[in-house]
């Protein structure tokens, strides 16, 4: 499964409000909630805060990438949100985060976990798109960068 | 054996259309008498890339890694049974490391006359062109291609095929 198949207006947060670790990723889980995507908001949140404990998912650049295997999902499932203001997410290069793509994967589908994951790695490398992404005013301007349909 | 396809090579990916695509690759391999290879890649590309961009760690490398070889052995399994359920008798092959290359390159080792693929969904963007690891298959292999579509008509004709 393609990343541009998951991508959709309804699991995109633009801009984010929470200031922390934790809060952010209870927000990305409440747009999974809320789109219907997600029903067991705490095994989720603690599966990802378990994998969080083990390294931090902050990357460098701006960029986290929090993810989990779980059964509290069937499908590959995906929330971005933006903070232009950065949150601060323990970082490797210590800087705040601004682009955050929280995945959550069935423990049997591996696979698409891992190309998904991989081409977030490899769209977060152009510094240009990100900045691109985070001048975005609406999840429908992200939905439409990432899709970038023509 | 004569004809112009004498040996098939199914790419098997873990998906509904791959699986699509076995059922028809059987059918082919049935009525024409061709060899039918099945192979299986486990991206192990993706997986140094993830722990290169730290998006991974080294203990989730290895278990992604044992994740994805359990994959193989099931689909390559189900393969098998597709085939074995209609007589034809497939050649079973799991590879590991970049998907199109190694498609490619067995492509080349079997001098396959042809690959089948699953349906690629019909919502791309222009990266997947560049990077969908089936599509650059597509473009790489020496042989031609035959992408599967339509899953009833296809699970119509494995089931009215003779066991």
């Amino acid at each position: 499964m393609a990343l541009v198949d998951l991508v959709k207006p309804e699991i995109i947060k633009v801009p984010l409000d929470s200031k922390s670790k934790q809060a952010v990723i209870r927000e990305l889980l409440q747009v999974l909630v809320d789109a219907e995507k997600l029903n067991d908001f705490d095994a989720a949140y603690d599966a990802l805060l378990a994998r969080e404990a083990k390294g931090s998912t902050g990357l460098e650049a701006g960029i986290a990438v929090p993810h989990a295997k779980t059964d509290t999902v069937s499908t590959l499932t995906l929330a971005i949100g933006i903070a232009p203001e950065g949150i601060d997410f323990r970082a490797l290069d210590g800087n705040p985060s601004n682009l955050f793509f929280l995945m959550l994967a069935p423990p049997n589908q591996s696979g698409p976990h891992i190309e998904a994951l991989s081409e977030i790695a490899r769209i977060t490398q152009s510094k240009t798109f990100c900045k691109m992404l985070l001048r975005a005013q609406s999840p429908e301007e992200v939905a439409e960068l990432l899709t970038e349909e023509d | 054996m004569e004809g112009p396809i004498r040996k098939i090579l199914l790419y098997v990916d873990g998906t509904e259309e791959a699986i699509t695509a076995a059922q028809y690759a059987v059918c082919l391999a049935k009525s024409t008498g061709a060899d039918l290879h099945a192979l299986y890649v486990i991206n192990t590309r993706a997986l140094n890339d993830l722990v290169k961009a730290r998006i991974f760690l080294d203990s989730e490398e290895e278990e992604y890694h044992h994740d994805l070889e359990s994959d193989a052995e099931r689909y390559l399994k189900h393969v098998d049974k597709l085939s074995s359920r209609k007589g034809v008798t497939a050649t079973l092959e799991k590879r590991s490391g970049t998907v199109h290359q190694e498609i490619k390159k067995y492509a080349e080792e079997i001098d396959a006359d042809v690959l089948l693929i699953g349906e690629l969904s019909h919502v791309r963007s222009r990266r997947d062109e560049f990077y969908h690891e089936t599509e650059r298959a597509m473009r790489l292999v020496h042989c031609s291609v035959l992408m599967v579509k339509d899953e009833e008509r296809v699970w119509d004709l494995y089931d009215a095929l003779p066991e």
